[in-house]
């Protein structure tokens, strides 16, 4: 399992065996590829009761105990069924997915990154009225943020924009 | 039947369509906003029983809010720009009719957010879906996209701002069908005809119990 990281965002690019500690690590990550041979287990986690509340939000109730109930060994396909996982690439292609993805990532506008991840880890435990109201307020911070001036006269300019987290 | 400079409204047969017609992208504007409301207000009084609503043409169900109307916003108009958003979702969310949202091309932006507050999707093959608020270094749909989906893979649409195609979104259960374009209004009249037919009083109540179900305790 190959940890990676860009713009404060983590993100694990999974190949091979991903059990016990290395799935709960893979659940912390806030996004999760893996290579087609991949299979994953939740049997061995450090704290199976904290893995289940994890993949509770994650993936849903049924889920959820189909897995840390379960115990069973599934692979790629299955964990991209389930949504543990949202992108599955052949092996040979894993390494050049995962930079492409950190690329990506660290080409967007720095401010924003941060905030979406936690407005989403909080909207579950919101209201929908207290969860706009928390998008809301991250929305008033970014609209007036060089960056965001800089990506939309970049989209006018047809070029790509540069920003300086600010 | 109705319409104002960018909106077309209509009834057939208990079904009332709201169509956002402000090509090429179907940016949407204060009129599209407006005509909503009075659409779905004329279709209460008319006795429809669902709601069909899309995009002009075959290339955007709606691409948002328009950037350059945007761009001029200051921190005081910043407040009512988000707020008459909110109120159209606010109002599709709270109507007592479902509402069906025919994604016919791109649903982006604000757009994506227009589409996702509907209560059942379907979609031609033409129809992409981005959350594309992060590559302007904004946040939108969050709240949506959180509740119709596992986390993981909210962060996934909403942390890369990449392109849903109609196959993954089929996949994903954003779209509950996919059809070809020329197909898109039959299938989501299909979809609204089915609603329209049972008895109104059990499929609102259906709509507000999935609307409060994944509220806190206490909250409802």
């Amino acid at each position: 399992m190959r940890r990676l990281e860009s713009g404060g965002i983590s993100i694990v690019a999974i190949d091979g065996t991903c059990t016990g500690a290395d799935f709960e690590d893979a659940l912390e990550a806030d996004i999760r590829i893996a290579a087609e041979s991949a299979t994953f287990s939740a049997d061995g986690a450090r704290d199976l009761a904290a893995c289940a509340l994890r993949l509770t939000r994650l993936l849903g109730e049924a889920r959820a105990k189909e897995i840390v109930l379960g115990l069973r060994t599934f692979d790629a396909a299955t964990a991209l069924r389930l949504g543990i996982v949202t992108r599955v690439v052949p092996t040979t292609a894993l390494a050049a997915t995962g930079d492409a993805l950190v690329e990506r990532l660290a080409a967007l506008p720095p401010l924003a990154l941060p905030a979406i991840r936690d407005a989403v880890r909080s909207a579950r435990d919101l209201t929908p009225d207290s969860a706009l109201a928390v998008e809301h307020t991250h929305f008033r911070r970014l609209i007036a943020t060089s960056d965001h001036r800089a990506a939309v006269e970049a989209f006018f300019e047809r070029r790509p924009a540069v920003f300086t987290g600010e | 039947m109705g319409a104002n400079a960018q909106t077309r409204w209509w009834t057939d047969a208990r079904v009332g369509y709201i169509v956002i017609d402000n090509p090429p992208m179907n940016v949407l504007s204060d009129e599209n906003r407006r005509g909503i409301r009075d659409a779905l207000d004329e279709f209460r009084a008319d006795d429809v029983g669902a709601v069909v609503l899309t995009g002009a043409g075959d290339r955007a169900f709606c691409a948002g809010a328009d950037l350059g109307e945007e761009k001029h916003l200051t921190d005081d108009t910043v407040g009512k720009f988000l707020s008459r958003g909110e109120q159209t979702f606010r109002i599709i969310r709270d109507y007592e009719r479902p509402v069906i949202g025919a994604i016919n091309g791109w649903a982006m932006g604000g757009g994506l957010v227009l589409a996702l507050w509907c209560d059942v999707r379907v979609g031609s093959t033409r129809a992409k879906l981005g959350a594309v608020g992060v590559k302007v270094g904004l946040m939108a749909s969050n709240v949506q996209l959180s509740r119709l989906f596992p986390e993981g893979r909210a962060r996934d649409m909403l942390l890369t701002g990449r392109t849903v195609e109609a196959d993954e979104a089929y996949r994903l259960g954003l779209l509950s069908s996919v059809v070809a374009p020329e197909r898109l209004l039959d299938e989501a009249a299909a979809w609204a005809r089915g609603m329209a037919d049972r008895p109104v009083e059990q499929v609102a109540a259906a709509k507000r119990a999935v609307n409060v179900a994944l509220e806190p305790e206490g909250a409802r």
